[in-house]
């Protein structure tokens, strides 16, 4: 498969919008390198998300899988090849062309690993903040958080903090705040590394429940039987090069290459 | 030996003079402390800057000043600067040596407050498209000022109670108020153990007072008019849609 193909679509929201109709993949990365101090670690990647799909990036630590995700809202700038969200130029040949990174990266939310809440507001203050700073009146994005708070379950914890909150409590604040600007896409870097299982199991309900609603996401993950469960397509990385994607049965059921093969079969022995 | 006591210097002539200077040494303390914060959060700034050259010329400012002593600085400003053609007043020489002096050492904990915020914090206000400025003033400044908070009160106690160096130049605040009276009593000991009290009188409810704010700061108890009429109304709109 070469670096620059696509996954193909195979879930379109039934929004009707113009976007929708004509399928324009939400994200489109296409032969994307990225070096740290001279080490490359990403190498010619492609990467193609339609609206509704569910793709889950694996492989193993290091490999450069959320690389490969920081780059989509650029909080990692590639130093090569193209990216384009929702139909926009992000980046051409390795230059940012993107006019505004702060819409940007309102049309792409983020959830990570460490939930990065911020500690001196409030649950429902961590969710308005972003709404009100991009001109959303302070009432509206109350009303917009509170909706958010009780879709995670959480509306009796708004007025909480987060170091007052379980660590699974804090990740399902976090993707509501992600939420909160009603992106085109969500990522999730490794959303559930830091969780006991519990607050995993808390964290993968509202993530399957986004995936009910049709949301676009991208995950990094190291769940695989959540992987196999909600996504439509999965993309195996490894030493900066994507070796194998394609939907999710295809790759984890009968992976084609060996790497993922071996990834796949010592996950399961985990 | 005299067996006369505090009660033989007549105080009550002195009030007024106790009372302006009193005024003055709240004055040193309130304009040397703003001057000092707004330089040494620009230092800070500078410090933590991209541009090598302000960095350099930022940290060099904080050696110095750091290595001084303001009793130095104080003279340099009044006589000095004086000597050179720039008389500068009472008033103006003894801020100025207070802020430069305290906007040093301010600016070191300042920028360890800041460096002290995680990075993830950042990364999480760019990823929801918060600017540059959006960011530090609603993410990175309201923690770094948690963490900076007690090193500064500590500093402020600390500056109140250096404004009595001033009377090296005659400011008028309390000490050299204390030196006057005590030039015309010749009770030097009751005169400076009460001048001593009043700065204790003035520094623990002050230092109180500010361990009392850190602590409310650390309760995330909302400060502003603004803030509290939004938790007030997240509250309201919480408690409407749970349970009953």
């Amino acid at each position: 498969m070469s670096a620059g193909s696509g996954v193909p679509s195979t879930r379109t929201a039934g929004n009707g919008n113009a976007a929708a109709a004509i399928d324009i993949p939400v994200v489109l990365v296409e032969h994307l390198s990225k070096s740290f101090d001279g080490r490359l670690v990403l190498d010619d990647v492609g990467l193609e998300v339609h609206r509704g799909n569910i793709v889950a990036i694996i492989g193993q630590s290091g490999g450069g899988k959320t690389t490969l995700m920081r780059c989509v809202n650029l909080l990692e700038r590639p130093d090569a090849g193209s990216l384009t969200v929702a139909g926009e130029a992000v980046i051409t040949n390795g230059r940012v062309v993107c006019p505004d990174l702060a819409k940007l990266r309102q049309t792409v939310g983020m959830v990570f690993q460490r939930f990065n809440l911020f500690p001196h507001l409030t649950a429902v203050e961590n969710i308005m903040l972003a709404p009100t700073r991009a001109g959303v009146p302070e009432a509206e994005a109350l009303d917009r958080a509170v909706t958010l708070l009780r879709r995670v379950r959480l509306a009796h914890r708004g007025m909480a903090y987060p170091e007052q909150m379980s660590g699974g409590e804090q990740q399902r604040v976090a993707i509501a705040r992600a939420l909160a600007l009603r992106p085109s896409v969500l990522l999730f870097d490794e959303p559930t590394s830091s969780l006991d299982p519990e607050s995993t199991g808390e964290v993968l309900r509202v993530m399957r429940e986004l995936a009910e609603d049709g949301m676009t996401m991208i995950l990094v993950t190291h769940e695989l039987p959540f992987a196999s469960e909600v996504a439509d397509h999965v993309v195996f990385v490894d030493g900066g090069r994507i070796l194998e994607q394609g939907r999710t049965r295809d790759v984890l059921d009968r992976p084609r290459n060996a790497r993922t093969a071996a990834f796949i079969a010592g996950s399961a022995a985990h | 030996m005299s067996s006369a006591g505090p009660l033989d210097v007549p105080w009550g002539d002195y009030l007024p003079d106790l009372w302006d200077g009193l005024l003055r040494t709240v004055g040193f303390t309130a304009v040397s402390f703003v001057g000092a914060v707004i330089l040494g959060l620009a230092v800070a700034l500078l410090r933590l800057g991209r541009v090598r050259p302000t960095r350099i010329l930022a940290a060099a400012y904080t050696e110095l000043f750091k290595n001084v002593p303001l009793l130095a600085i104080i003279f340099v400003t009044y006589f000095g600067l004086a000597s050179a053609g720039l008389r500068l007043g009472v008033f103006e020489a003894g801020c100025l040596s207070l802020v430069l002096f305290y906007a040093a050492y301010l600016s070191e904990i300042f920028r360890s407050a800041i460096k002290g915020v995680h990075h993830g914090q950042q990364e999480a206000a760019s990823a929801l498209g918060l600017g540059r400025i959006a960011t530090f003033g609603h993410v990175i400044l309201p923690q770094a000022v948690r963490i900076a908070l007690p090193g500064t009160n500590t500093m402020l106690v600390d500056l109140l109670k250096s404004t009595s160096l001033l009377v090296t130049i005659s400011a008028a605040e309390l000490m050299s108020q204390g030196r006057l009276i005590a030039s015309a009593t010749f009770r030097a000991l009751e005169v400076y153990i009460v001048i001593a009290v009043i700065y204790f009188a003035l520094c623990y409810p002050l230092s109180q007072l500010l361990l009392w704010l850190e602590r409310l700061i650390h309760a995330g108890v909302p400060l502003t008019p603004r803030r509290r009429r939004r938790v007030k109304m997240a509250r309201a709109l919480l408690a409407a849609g749970s349970p009953s």
